[in-house]
């Protein structure tokens, strides 16, 4: 499937059922908590991670928190 | 009536002349009242950038002191001013480029019960902190306050800024809902920053407040704006306000302002 | 002709010049006319065409000597 990640097209092969856990997995995010995940525009509820899946065409943005000034 | 001396002219001719911005912008400033909470990396360029533009009144929040870890990115101190109060020598240098304007002086830690009180009277805030519970409090605070702000948050070589009109446009907690766990908040080991993050973040933050100020171009309202100089990618993303908002949506669960913990890496010290 | 305001902005440089006209502009009333004296040179180069993208319009512009007699009526 084809889906947008951070703004850009990713190829994602010979996954099925890919949840937002999966995809920050794959992703080698280090601390989940430090990011908020957004779905097709909408903030993905933290525990909901195991059972929200992704699907072709779906847009995911990582939101970081950055605490630093 | 647009009352400017000679000397004004010249000195904000480059406004003057343009536009969006014209002898009725540059009154706007004069008469405009800001509020920088942290004098360090963030704050530094953005009260630097305030004052050369005019702004007529403008409050600085810090409660340290200059130390020389500081002196890397934090471009309004000096190594003159090793451990003086950064607002002290903030003000200093913010008098020193623009003597027309007023600055406020605020040594001391925002918290839940003085934050209000603060930042009552102020126009627009931009948030130039080191740590979530205090970007947390003054989105809460300016939310609660019905108060445009500009967030601001920088890391190793990323930074990410919003601003938010409340009420009309998506807010910090729209998105960020809580502050994370304070374990998983990156250790000093890993939370180094370049320094020149810092000026590009706080430049791009004093701009909106100029903007917002004169009313010139569009704000970065509903979108984050975020950037990874390593690769020098600057991105967009858009944001919502969010109807489940614990702050600002149809049902907000927040009511008052929460006492958080400060304490993380000191990363704006 | 007699404009409503008149400024003598010979010897003023670029863009101090144009940042002098368009205070005097905002605290004009639309439909005033305004005349400048301008010198030639960068001066006439760029302060009325900065002026008609602001929308005002140039009435008449005509050199004297070595300087310009501009008059331009608010939008
Ligand atoms: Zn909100």
């Amino acid at each position: 499937m084809e889906i947008r990640l951070n703004g850009e097209s990713r190829f994602i092969d010979k996954v099925t059922n890919l949840s937002v856990a999966g995809l920050l997995e794959m992703e080698q995010v280090a601390s989940p908590e430090m990011v908020a995940v957004q779905l097709n525009g909408e903030i993905v509820d933290r525990g909901t991670y195991q059972n929200t899946m992704i699907v072709d065409r779906n847009e995911v943005d990582f939101l970081y928190f950055m605490a630093g000034g | 009536m647009v009352q400017l001396t000679d000397t004004q002219l010249d000195r904000y001719s480059r406004h003057i002349i343009l536009q969006e911005v014209g002898p009725e912008g540059q009154e706007k400033l004069m008469n405009a009242r800001v509020l920088v909470i942290g004098a360090g990396g963030l704050g530094s360029p953005i009260a630097l950038y305030l004052a050369a533009a005019g702004v007529g009144c403008i409050g600085i929040v810090d409660a340290d002191v200059v130390e020389i870890s500081n002196l890397q990115r934090q471009v309004i101190h000096f190594s003159s001013d090793m451990q003086r109060p950064k607002v002290e020598s903030a003000a200093e240098k913010m008098r020193a480029i623009n003597p027309d304007i007023e600055v406020n002086t605020y040594k001391i830690y925002l918290n839940a019960s003085n934050i209000q009180e603060i930042i009552s009277g102020y126009d627009f805030v931009l948030d130039g902190t080191d740590n979530f519970a205090t970007k947390f409090l003054i989105n809460d605070a300016c939310v609660m306050a019905g108060l445009p702000f500009s967030h601001g948050g920088i890391l190793r070589f990323d930074g990410q800024t919003m601003t938010v009109l409340p009420g009309h446009s998506s807010c910090y907690r729209c998105s960020f809902r809580q502050p994370p766990p304070p374990d998983a908040v990156p250790s000093c080991s890993q939370a180094g920053v370049l320094g020149a993050i810092a000026g590009m973040l706080g430049t791009i933050q004093a701009a909106e407040a100029l903007k917002f100020i004169t009313g010139a171009g569009t704000l970065l309202t509903d979108t984050l704006l975020t950037f990874d100089a390593k690769n020098m990618h600057f991105r967009r993303v858009s944001l919502k306000k969010r109807s489940d908002c614990p702050l600002c949506g149809e049902n907000p669960t927040l009511h008052e302002l929460e006492e958080g913990d400060r304490a993380t890496c000191d990363l704006s010290a | 002709m007699k404009a409503d305001r008149f400024e003598d902005l010979s010897g003023v440089r670029c863009p101090l010049n144009y940042a002098k006209t368009k205070m005097l502009l905002s605290n004009m009333e639309s439909g005033q006319t305004l005349e400048i004296i301008l010198d030639d040179g960068p001066p006439i180069r760029n302060v009325p065409g900065s002026v008609q993208q602001e929308g005002h319009v140039i009435l008449c512009q005509e050199k004297q000597g070595d300087q310009w007699n501009v008059v331009i009526k608010k939008v």
